[in-house]
């Protein structure tokens, strides 16, 4: 197998940490544009303020929007379900259906892609519509000239979700409309909307608004929109979540203003754990849900595809677990072992389970700590991010707040016993406080969860204590580091995509598409060179002849001293044996010692294994004979040095 | 990897040794094997093959070893238990069967050294090792030290590079605290023979049991050796194209990586396969089972409509991989596309640097790194230790480009400065930063206003704490400082549950419970040691003091339990409303309530119908009238396109059923459904239905566990889902 199935290697004890997660990621979502054609809608966008004019219509702005959108997630979800809707358009059509005129069960509704996986046609079909001028497109974008009944568009909605994402997870309707009191003075119309929303509400589907506004207008939720929208059944009592108006002006265009409020939207907030029970105290326990918003996004696995028919076909593969002579082993007399001693100790199936309960589930507090005493090094693995929830416990909001208000003030970490789940693996965590957040701060203000490193994941790396630096040369140093801060004085994750699962994406639709490969990938991640040359340039070239100054001060002094220490020693002690610890002196060999074997062609003097460590600390393959190995090493040391 | 090992235990197994002393209840020799079992099952876990390990019995009823053999006095009743080998489970039963009290009154202890000592000379020659001798005895039998053959042992131990250990059971130990009293005069002689052929030996430790038992219970951690994860520049600049560029070399190392617990493999017991002769085995002891790995088989199937069943098997070497783009499938060669992966070069350069206020540890995606200079290398010591003294002097991060080889993935990382302040050295210590990709916007209210529905901020609430509150909760935080309440070696006040002290329960729980059944193989498992559980709890001394401030804070948070059945019952329920607060059900008015269900609406109308239901019969009918749903929509699916449909139903007819605590009309409908399914009579062969939505939905019987007046039992509903037919 020449990259033999990755699936395969991983341990399945690894498998069996991850599963919580994984089904928290599995979870599948269905959503629904359900965009409004009017002839406001259908205005090019006017702005003043700006240079560039924009000149999408909010249609068609909402039409880009669910194509990026579509883009974005047949890759990173590839098994989520979308669809489009377009309301008050003269013609209308459901699934097989359509006609001129209010022909269907829904009329002016037009269900331009119905809902369901995406395929790489459908891409392809959005975007002839949304980047060239497509004539079908426009025959469809006439409003009519009545306005869609809103109950229609809901119930249509309904009767998509309900056939097409049956037992979805999560069900969203988006709205994308600038019409806010669509039934003005209608009250008969105004009532059988309300009655098809609760029918969504009941059926699971929530509704997002995205108003779209045009200069001083400011969309009224009050006139119609607020008897539609139930709070997200997710979130807690009593407050309610800001909906976001999209409009052009100060710079931005429609376009960008509705990207950025949808993909605000674009997961749907699930929660990792609920009703969890935080024990804050002895006798006062109060319930939190628990929320995942760090999480390593990493490209899709891999499937096994058929080629060998017309058109590329997903494998299914299935296991048979089977024994030493390759007979069948049926699930019952699998059993859990571990291996000892070239054997396996065998646990009962209720002795295994009981190794691996060392607590019920839920958070304790057992002290509190200055924030300070967080090792800087203290890292592990992502947070998890906690919020109060009445669900349990009433006044757990009120007592959360407290703590969170008191960490804050004065700085001060919780420590706490957290187990995630029945029969997770407990771990000690940190209980930090995130502020309000504000331009410099992009995570909601809450508690953290911060795993804490056991002893046993601490790696002990001895090293020797360097010289000190010279008070001059960190006078250069921080004007470099003065004069390179980064935008905004923060790290802002949103201007740094992944290079790597971004190229991915990229070839993975050129290949779908049948599209050219892109050549040279932006990468956010590769510093501005030019800049930085022109901003610390000359700082640097200072630093550069001191330290240079200094090394070579240094560097006689310290062969003095060695000398001298030479000659006090009976024996002359290997310096770099004495000082490496555990590390051979090859492999403490440095760059210089490195160039010169290679000069004077001594490093076949070296055994395999001492090539081998040298290879494996540049980070090179040690695979090879020894000849291999040399040259290998020859050629990092020709370019590295 | 790590150093080899040769490691002999002489283990007095005297007669003495099978009595018990002090009070306790436990012999001597069983006793001191808690110590020595612990030692070499740590070193069968291991599983290496260059950890050798020896045994030597002192006091045994016969009498092997060259010693004797080549004529020499004094060496009676010393037996080679096992010559130095590598341990295994087999070496390890072998032993146990041989460990036991003889009947001899003793042996001489510094013979059995010798013995052991010229046991690793002649395995370990002159090549590198690790070489250690343990000795536990109780010191009964009198050594016999006239000729000052104490001087000549050490002397050989120390040129043979052996350390020397000697536990002795119930051997005084002032700085430990302990003194037996009424101590026999050869054993108060012979511990004073041990201490000085200890103290005369470079390596060696003199201890009593009590200690050496009382520190198993610490785990020990296995020590992982510095992995130089890059060694190349750092780099302030592109210095390839501008001259101006800093490039400093340096070396990555790992600073944590989270450990793994020992994972269990999968196995099977064989079954009468090797005939009566490994009945005979030993290993019949391990519950009469004898386990065989498992290994997985795949096969590979595509849909194909011509093929019987409509599907067929494919050859593994036919396949290619792929990904899933939405429904489409790509075929992802890599032989055919070489250019699918993002072109890296080893790279670790700055991008910029940020105020340390901007930045939050919970960030962290991740292990952490640690960088320093590379060795014997002045310039780059002096320009590293520079940053690390300018980022440090300004509250400063960096941020930077990691790649920690050609072809690798970029990641971004945040470098944080540690300058070598008292006793620590100086490196930058680094965190992997999160991409734009790995962020989930989520939306929180705040937690410190409320916001009402018409837009006023409030800032006294019911979900805000008053100043009472507030007050408690500051006074018990502080109450509950544990940075100060340990003490270190000196007495000095240090802080309580350091990471050094907290260890990975799950990885040594298990290790336990291993080296103890590998051991004891019919003994039960004991529970987990309390050093592995104490950081579950706040500590006892700490709660004591803090009493009044709980009292306080509890008093003040006035906290309510939800009953567990409060959402349960018909009409309690709050009613759902959209934000207006507008009454939708009220809008359908008395007249125009829903009672009759439709199909195309049946979940909303159902949920509805329910919620306005005043009586059982309401409840029943619409129970019924969704049941005939669920059935129809089952005959009249084509294949399977509305079984999720179907199933989406039953679910919400569960929930709602277990909500409202009449499970048997659920059951009733379930049991009926079952049947008509498995009989064929809904419209054909329906199975996929029932196995792949109803099995693997957790569609089946509603249990007393879930809703109490059910009835039905786990293993009933189990039985339930699996029975294929009745």
């Amino acid at each position: 197998m020449p990259w033999g199935g990755d699936e395969e290697r991983r341990s399945e004890d690894e498998q069996e940490e991850e599963l919580d997660e994984a089904d928290y990621k599995t979870q599948k979502d269905a959503i629904l544009f359900a965009i409004d054609v009017s002839e406001s809608m259908l205005e090019p966008q006017e702005v003043i303020d700006s240079k560039k004019a924009d000149k999408d219509s909010a249609v068609s702005a909402s039409l880009k929007t669910a194509y990026q959108i579509m883009q974005q997630r047949i890759i990173s979800q590839p098994k989520d379900m979308m669809g489009i809707l377009l309301f008050g358009t003269e013609k209308s059509k459901f699934r097989d259906e359509a006609s001129a005129r209010g022909g269907t069960g829904y009329p002016h509704c037009y269900l331009l892609t119905d809902l369901d996986v995406p395929a790489a046609e459908d891409v392809k079909r959005l975007k002839t519509m949304v980047e060239e001028d497509h004539e079908d497109l426009d025959e469809i974008l006439v409003p009519s000239e009545e306005p869609a009944l809103m109950s229609n568009v809901l119930f249509c909605a309904n009767q998509i979700f309900t056939t097409n994402a049956a037992n979805f997870g999560s069900r969203r309707l988006f709205i994308i409309t600038d019409n806010d009191d669509p039934h003005a003075g209608d009250k008969t119309a105004k009532s059988s909307a309300a009655v098809r929303a609760k029918d969504l509400y009941d059926l699971g589907v929530v509704i997002e608004l995205f108003p779209i506004s045009r200069g001083d207008k400011e969309f009224d939720m009050s006139k119609f929109y607020d008897d539609i929208i139930y709070r997200d059944p997710a979130a807690d009592v009593g407050i309610k979540e800001e909906v976001k108006t999209s409009k052009s002006g100060d710079g931005l265009t429609l376009l960008n203003s509705l990207i950025s409020n949808i993909n605000s939207k674009q997961t749907p907030k699930r929660s990792y754990f609920s009703n969890l029970d935080f024990e804050l105290a002895p006798g006062l326990t109060i319930s939190i849900k628990g929320y995942i918003p760090l999480h390593r996004q990493t490209p899709a696995r891999t499937c096994y595809v058929w080629t060998g028919g017309e058109k590329a076909q997903l494998v299914q593969s299935e296991t048979t677990k089977v024994d030493s002579s390759t007979r069948t082993v049926e699930k019952s007399d699998v059993k859990k072992a571990y291996k000892f001693g070239g054997e396996y100790i065998y646990f009962k199936p209720e002795e295994a389970k009981s190794l691996k309960q060392l607590g019920p589930k839920g958070l304790r507090i057992i002290g509190f700590k200055p924030r300070s005493m967080l090792p800087p090094w203290a890292s592990v693995k992502k947070s998890i991010f906690i919020f109060p929830s009445e669900e349990g416990y009433v006044g757990s909001t009120r007592v959360f707040s407290a703590l969170w208000q008191k960490l804050l003030k004065d700085e001060k970490m919780g420590l706490a016993w957290f187990v995630a789940r029945d029969n997770a693996n407990p771990i000690l965590v940190a209980v930090l406080p995130s502020r309000n957040p504000d331009a410099s701060h992009f995570l909601p203000a809450g508690l953290w969860l911060y795993p804490l490193p056991f002893a046993d994941d601490v790696r002990s790396v001895d090293l020797d204590r360097g010289p000190s630096c010279p008070d001059d040369l960190v006078d250069i140093m921080r004007k470099v580091v003065q004069n390179l801060q980064l935008p905004k004085a923060m790290y802002d994750p949103h201007k740094y995509p992944n290079p790597s699962l971004q190229f991915h994406y990229k070839i993975l639709q050129a290949m779908a598409l049948e599209e050219d490969i892109p050549e040279n990938p932006e990468d956010a991640t590769i510093p501005k060179y030019r800049q930085m040359d022109k901003r610390i340039g000359g700082y640097l070239s200072e630093l550069k002849e001191a330290v240079s100054e200094r090394a070579e001060n240094l560097m006689q002094s310290r062969a003095l001293k060695r000398e001298a220490e030479d000659d006090d020693a009976e024996r002359p002690a290997k310096r770099a044996k004495a000082s490496g610890g555990a590390k051979k002196p090859s492999g403490a060999m440095n760059n210089a010692q490195l160039k010169e074997a290679v000069d004077q062609d001594t490093l076949k003097k070296l055994t395999v294994g001492e090539l081998k460590d040298i290879l494996a600390s540049k980070g090179l393959s040690t695979v090879g004979k020894k000849a291999d190995l040399v040259e290998k090493l020859e050629q990092w040391v020709e370019e590295n040095t | 990897m790590a150093d080899k090992e040769a490691v002999v235990y002489i283990v007095d197994v005297a007669q003495s040794m099978g009595d018990c002393h002090n009070g306790r209840t436990e012999s001597d020799l069983d006793w001191s094997m808690r110590y020595v079992w612990d030692k070499i099952s740590t070193t069968v876990a291991a599983n290496r093959k260059t950890w050798t390990v020896g045994v030597v019995g002192l006091g045994t009823d016969k009498t092997s070893n060259p010693q004797d053999t080549e004529g020499h006095p004094g060496y009676e009743s010393i037996s080679i238990l096992q010559d130095i080998a590598p341990m295994t489970m087999t070496s390890l039963r072998d032993l146990r069967s041989k460990i036991k009290p003889s009947h001899t009154e003793g042996g001489d202890a510094v013979s059995a050294v010798v013995v052991a000592m010229y046991m690793i000379q002649a395995y370990t020659k002159k090549l590198k090792y690790n070489r250690k001798i343990y000795l536990v005895t109780n010191g009964e039998f009198p050594i016999d030290d006239s000729d000052g053959s104490i001087d000549d042992v050490s002397a050989k131990l120390n040129e043979l590079g052996i350390e020397l250990i000697v536990i002795g059971v119930d051997f005084d130990d002032a700085e430990y605290g302990f003194k037996e009293e009424e101590k026999s005069s050869v054993k108060t002689n012979n511990e004073l023979v041990l201490q000085q052929l200890v103290d005369k030996c470079k390596a060696g430790v003199f201890g009593t049991m009590a200690e050496a038992i009382e520190e198993l219970s610490t785990p020990r951690i296995k020590s992982v050796r510095p992995f130089k994860a890059y060694d190349g520049l750092l780099t302030l600049g592109d210095p390839a194209k501008y001259e101006s560029a800093l490039s400093i070399n340096v070396e990555r190392y790992f600073k944590t990586k989270r450990a793994a617990a020992p994972s269990a493999s999968t196995v099977t017991s064989q079954v009468d396969l090797g005939g009566p002769s490994q009945a005979l085995d030993e290993d019949t002891e391990m519950g009469g089972m004898e386990f065989s790995g498992v290994r997985q088989m795949r096969s590979y199937r595509i849909n194909d409509p011509d093929a019987p069943g409509g599907k067929r098997d494919v050859a593994f070497e036919d396949l290619d991989k792929g990904y899933q783009y939405g429904r489409t499938v790509v075929p992802f060669n890599e032989s055919d596309f070489p250019v699918t992966k993002l072109e890296t070069k080893k790279q670790f350069t700055i991008l910029g640097f940020i105020p340390n206020s901007s930045y939050e540890p919970f960030f962290n995606m991740g292990e952490a790194g640690i960088v320093v200079a590379q060795r014997q290398n002045e310039g780059a010591e002096l320009a590293l230790s520079a940053l690390i003294h300018a980022l440090h002097e300004l509250e400063s991060y960096a941020v930077a480009r990691y790649v920690q080889k050609d072809l690798a993935q970029p990641q971004l990382l945040l470098l944080k400065p540690n300058p070598s302040i008292e006793d620590s050295f100086e490196c930058l210590y680094d965190v992997p930063l999160p991409f734009a990709e790995d962020v989930r916007t989520y939306q929180f209210p705040p937690l410190d206003k409320v916001i009402t529905v018409t837009g006023h901020v409030l800032k006294e609430h019911r979900l805000l704490p008053s100043d009472d509150l507030q007050q408690a909760m500051d006074d018990y935080v502080d109450a509950m400082d544990i940075s100060k309440l340990s003490a270190d070696d000196e007495g000095n006040p240090v802080e309580y549950a350091p990471i050094d002290e907290n260890y990975n329960p799950v990885i040594h729980r298990i290790n336990q419970a291993i080296r103890a059944r590998a051991v004891h193989p019919d003994e039960p498992l004991e529970p987990p040691a309390p050093i592995l559980l104490r950081f579950s709890k706040p500590p006892e001394k700490l709660i004591v003091d803090a009493k009044s401030e709980i009292r306080s804070l509890i008093e003040a948070a006035e906290i309510k339990k939800v009953p567990a059945k409060a959402q349960g019952k018909r009409g309690k329920k709050d009613q759902v409303k959209p934000l207006s607060g507008l009454d939708v059900d009220a809008l359908l008015g008395e007249s125009r309530r829903r009672t009759t269900i439709s199909k195309d609406n049946a979940i909303p109308e159902f949920k509805q119908a329910l919620a306005a239901a005043t009586d059982d019969a309401t409840v029943e009918s619409s129970t019924k009238q969704m049941g005939e749903i669920v059935r129809k929509l089952i005959q009249d699916s084509f294949a399977d396109m509305q079984y999720a449909q179907a199933a989406e139903n039953m679910r919400v007819m569960r929930q709602e059923l277990v909500g409202l605590e009449m499970p048997a009309l659920y059951n009733k409908f379930v049991t009926a459904l079952k049947k008509s399914i498995l009989s064929g009579e809904l419209n054909g062969d329906r199975r996929e239905m029932w196995f792949k939505y109803i099995v693997e939905g957790h569609l089946g019987l509603i249990t007393c566990d879930e809703c109490e007046p059910s009835g039905v039992t786990q293993e009933v509903a189990k039985e339930f889902l699996k029975g294929s037919s009745s």
